[in-house]
C-alpha cells in the first residue's frame, strides 16, 4: 500500500539530505493533483546514499523497473550513481543528483524553502524554482502543473503570503 | 458546462472570477490550497490507495467466469 507521507518520515528520520522536487514539491505547495512517486534531489555522497539504503532496509527496495534487482550499495556503486530510482512496499522513490533547468543538490537547496510537517523538517523546491524546473521538463503533465503553481503565486501575491 | 452554471460560478467562486477565461479548475485549486501540506500528502495517499482498490476489484470482477 503506497504511504509516501511515510516514506518522507523515514527519509526525514535518517537525516537524509534531500529536497522534495517535481509532483510530491507541487503537492506541498498546493496543487491538487495526484502522485504516485516521491522526487527527491539529494546529495550523492557515499555517507548520504547509505543513509537512503538505512532508511528504505526493511521496506524492500529494489531498483526500478529492474525489480529484480535488490538495493544493495557499496562504495564503489555509490561513486559511478548520478540518479537512483527506486521502488519500496510503500512507494516509488526517484533520486535524482541534478534538476534540469536548476542544477545540483547545492544548487537545487539554494532554491529550496523549509516546512515543517508532523514527521519533521524537509525542504522542499521554491514554488519558482518548481516553475523553472517543470517547464525544463515540459512535458503534457508538467505544462499542467505549471500552469496551477502559476496561479497558485498569483494568489499567494494577492493575499500576500 | 452550461452557460446558467457558468454565471452561478463566476457570481459566486472568488477563486472562479479571479481566473476567468482560463480552464483552470480554480475551484479544485482553492480546496486544495486550503488544506495544510501534510494534508495534501495525505489525501494524495488515500486518493492514490483507492484507486489501486478499483483497480483490484475491477480486475477481480473481469476474472469472474461469467
Amino acid at each position: 500500500m503506497q504511504n509516501l507521507g511515510e516514506l518522507t518520515r523515514r527519509l526525514i528520520a535518517a537525516q537524509v539530505e534531500f529536497v522534495l522536487v517535481g509532483g510530491f514539491a507541487a503537492l506541498a505547495h498546493g496543487v491538487m493533483r495526484s502522485t504516485r512517486d516521491i522526487d527527491i534531489c539529494c546529495r550523492f555522497s557515499e555517507a548520504n546514499l547509505m543513509r537512503i539504503q538505512s532508511a528504505l532496509a526493511d521496506i524492500h527496495p529494489v531498483h526500478n523497473p529492474r525489480t529484480d534487482l535488490p538495493l544493495k550499495l557499496t562504495p564503489e556503486r555509490c561513486a559511478n550513481l548520478k540518479n537512483l530510482y527506486l521502488k519500496t512496499d510503500l512507494g516509488i522513490i526517484d533520486c535524482l543528483g541534478e534538476i534540469l533547468g536548476v542544477g545540483n543538490y547545492d544548487e537545487v537547496v539554494k532554491h529550496s524553502v523549509e516546512l515543517e510537517l508532523p514527521i519533521g523538517k524537509c525542504r522542499v523546491i521554491d514554488i519558482d524554482t518548481l516553475i523553472v524546473a517543470k517547464e525544463a521538463m515540459n512535458r503534457d503533465h508538467d505544462r499542467i502543473t505549471v500552469r496551477d503553481l502559476k496561479e497558485i503565486k498569483k494568489w499567494q501575491q494577492k493575499s500576500g503570503s | 458546462m452550461r452557460e446558467k452554471d457558468t454565471h452561478i460560478l463566476k457570481e459566486t467562486g472568488t477563486a472562479y472570477r479571479a481566473s476567468a477565461g482560463t480552464d483552470i479548475d480554480v475551484l479544485f485549486l482553492e480546496d486544495g490550497l486550503a488544506l495544510t501540506a501534510w494534508e495534501r500528502i495525505q489525501a494524495n495517499d488515500d486518493i492514490m490507495n483507492f484507486g489501486e482498490s478499483l483497480r483490484n476489484a475491477m480486475e477481480k470482477r473481469n476474472a469472474k467466469p461469467r
